[in-house]
């Protein structure tokens, strides 16, 4: 029997818990109310307007749906205000590099909730954003003259800033990197720069990141793997005040994948299909890629693996040299100054 | 047209070195893989001159070639130490006895002394007895935790300053991912640090830390080195097994993985709230430890009474509490370890008459057993 109603006949088991539908959609959504509860009470913030990211993507799709029902709710005492004062939707779009028509779908379903609906597209990373240059402009005026800079300009700048259209511009810089490791990294920095740009640009001091928590664990395994140490608190917590003027949160962390599914499946939520450089790919295609078969096949044989992972994750602080550290001025997140002289030693 | 060797540019290239994929000559791959070694140690200050340094010697690859790169690092930068090596016997029939003779012939062929302990000789049980009273299933846990205070004991008889182990980058890799897929906050928190030392136990370096485990394998084969390939006969499916399935993908995408995760990992940093486990002396044997009994104690007074699982599940805490009162048999197979405090003291004892100068043979008469006059255990564990 379902273990909370203890009537209805359960249809879903997670973490060996046993749930009926209409208990299992309410208890998500006690679930999402908490965490948004549990961050405020860790990081007051002022109220605002927030912009939910939407990648179209399943657990995006519940975290709208989520957060729109929320701020919609009639409510009493405490609890009276919305935590927001408005919420706006934030889409980056991708078909420049992945052609299709999901674009369509997507805003369909973004305008089921009656948000406004924001976007930018990726090669509207070469566009200048008021008062701060473009992205690469940036790498090529700051990096003082020599040879690390000179192979960074060649790899990075020069294709970019060839003559051509945005979206020319776009796929010369990500023909230039040579490993869909590198390919999906930088994808990364684009969508989360253009992400906090929407923000800016919307009045929102506050973004809300659907990173559900198998999403988590398969980013710190692959942000381990790739040396990024320094920053995975930063980029895996549920709240995140690394970027001084905004707040990023992630209420979808405790929300494993096939929570994320079963709800959507049960409010009847569709989601649109967001591909990536490996996806159906084989699980050595990239790091990312890896990561992600690697803790989907363990948490099939040990089930608490993802939560753990999130818990562990959760315990971790970034150091206070990380802290102080200048941001890179690619992903926005710490750099390390004396990396590369501890790697010469070694190597 | 043969390559040439991308550091010396002279010799013809005969590697591909799997750390930094350059292609090299035999001999500048000995002098990068010692070198990096020998800033390992210099820039992490591992050591001072005229300490007693036990290596950790179990035959296998990894310290075999931990002795030969000390031994050579010791002369040819003189760091000035004295080398010894410790080796532990658990008792593994048709495993532990064909590894302990590949460490005599490194005792001959490197000309450093040798001491073996045994768990037979210090616990009572061997591995042998211990898998057929537990099982299959968490023996690494019995052999892992009585190694790690044999190796103290040893060096206590010792007077050493120093233990060094094989541990390689590839180890430390894997035991950062397992710490965090299961979620061992203290452990993580402590697994990158390259040297543990304290004032209640002999501290502990890893000079291999950033040696990739290929590259051990690559350096004892060409310089024909002696040891020992095969793999414990108990060796189960250990949880370390998914992380080293991954990791071994990993460096298959991108070589530089390995050398990545400890970077990653030893910017880890645990929150200042986590709640970590205070250290305080064991009750019985006045080993370090966080709870009361430490876990060898725990785990030997299990195997004693017949509840194998006692120190591993707790449920088993459980079936001891309830069963105090009716008398237990016990096996009579342990035996009293002896106390720390009485190892210390023979040490202190061994360094006065060293200092003093008296004279005494720097290894045991025999290999085989300790009783010599340069040991400082007891006659009674000697058997």
């Amino acid at each position: 029997m379902c273990v909370k109603c203890k009537a209805a006949k359960p249809s879903v088991t997670i973490r060996r818990i046993l749930y009926c539908k209409q208990c299992f959609v309410r208890a998500s959504v006690v679930k999402f109310r908490a965490a948004i509860a549990k961050s405020r009470k860790r990081v007051d913030w002022p109220r605002t307007k927030v912009l939910v990211a939407f990648s179209g993507g399943a657990a995006s799709t519940a975290l709208l749906k989520l957060t729109a029902d929320l701020q919609r709710m009639e409510r009493k005492g405490t609890d009276a205000e919305p935590p927001f004062t408005a919420a706006v939707v934030g889409h980056i779009d991708e078909s420049c590099l992945f052609p299709g028509d999901q674009e369509n779908v997507i805003r369909a379903i973004a305008a089921e909730t009656d948000l406004d609906y924001n976007s930018l597209a990726l090669e509207d990373a070469f566009a200048p954003e008021e008062g701060r240059a473009a992205l690469l402009e940036l790498v090529q005026a700051s990096m003082a003259p020599g040879t690390v800079r000179d192979q960074i300009y060649a790899r990075l700048v020069q294709p970019a800033l060839a003559s051509g259209s945005h979206a020319d511009q776009l796929k010369a810089l990500f023909a230039g990197l040579e490993s869909a490791t590198d390919r999906e990294d930088m994808l990364d920095i684009i969508k989360t720069a253009l992400l906090l740009r929407l923000a800016r640009e919307s009045g929102c001091d506050v973004v809300l990141l659907g990173d559900s928590a198998t999403r988590v664990a398969v980013k710190a395994m692959a942000l381990t793997a790739r040396g990024r140490g320094i920053s995975l608190p930063l980029e895996t917590s549920a709240e995140s005040q690394w970027f001084h003027d905004l707040l990023l949160l992630r209420p979808m962390r405790d929300f494993t994948a096939k929570e994320v599914v079963y709800f959507n499946r049960w409010t009847r939520q569709r989601s649109a299909h967001v591909p990536t450089f490996t996806t159906g790919g084989p699980r050595r295609a990239s790091i990312g890629r890896l990561a992600e078969a690697f803790i989907v096949e363990l948490d099939q044989d040990f089930s608490s693996t993802v939560p753990t992972v999130c818990r562990t994750l959760q315990k971790l602080e970034p150091r206070t040299e990380a802290l102080a550290a200048a941001a890179c001025i690619l992903c926005g997140f710490p750099a390390e100054e004396d990396a590369n002289v501890w790697r010469r030693r070694l190597t | 047209m043969p390559r040439q060797c991308d550091i010396c540019q002279t010799a013809r290239a005969i590697i591909r070195r799997p750390k930094t994929g350059q292609r090299i000559c035999k001999e500048c791959f000995f002098y990068v893989f010692e070198t990096e070694v020998h800033h390992t140690i210099v820039d992490n200050r591992l050591f001072s001159r005229g300490d007693r340094i036990g290596i950790g010697a179990s035959g296998g690859k990894d310290s075999t070639v931990l002795a030969y790169v000390m031994k050579t690092l010791n002369e040819r930068y003189d760091y000035g130490l004295n080398l010894f090596l410790l080796s532990i016997d658990e008792g593994i029939s048709g495993y532990r006895d064909d590894s302990l003779e590949t460490v005599k012939r490194n005792q001959q062929q490197y000309e450093l002394p040798l001491k073996i302990v045994s768990y037979e000789q210090l616990y009572g049980w061997s591995m042998d007895a211990i898998v057929e009273t537990v099982g299959r299933k968490n023996n690494c846990t019995f052999c892992g935790v009585f190694r790690r205070q044999a190796l103290d004991r040893g060096a206590l008889m010792l007077d050493l300053d120093h233990i060094v182990t094989g541990h390689n980058a590839d180890d430390i890799a894997e035991t950062i991912l397992m710490n965090v897929l299961r979620g061992d906050i203290p452990r993580l928190g402590r697994c990158t640090e390259i040297s543990t030392t304290g004032d209640s136990y002999i501290g502990r370096s890893k000079p291999f830390k950033y040696a990739y485990e290929k590259e051990i394998v690559m350096y004892a084969y060409l310089k024909r080195l002696d040891y020992f390939s095969t793999e414990c006969t108990y060796s189960p499916n250990a949880y370390r097994g998914y992380a080293r399935q991954f990791l071994k993908d990993l460096e298959a995408v991108r070589p530089s993985a390995i050398i990545d995760i400890i970077h990653a990992g030893e910017a880890m940093k645990v929150a200042d709230s986590v709640q970590l486990p205070s250290l305080t002396s064991c009750q019985r044997c006045g080993y370090i430890s966080s709870n009361a009994v430490c876990k060898a104690c725990t785990l030997l007074e299990g195997l004693e009474r017949g509840i194998p699982k006692l120190g591993i599940s707790k449920a088993a805490r459980h079936a001891e509490v309830a069963a105090t009162d009716a008398p237990t048999i016990r096996s009579g197979k342990a035996v009293e370890p002896v106390h720390f405090e009485r190892l210390r003291e023979k040490a202190l004892e061994i360094r006065r008459q060293r200092l003093e100068g008296a004279p005494l043979p720097t290894a045991p008469a025999d290999s085989e057993s300790c009783c010599g006059s340069s040991c400082a255990c007891t006659g009674d564990a000697c058997s």
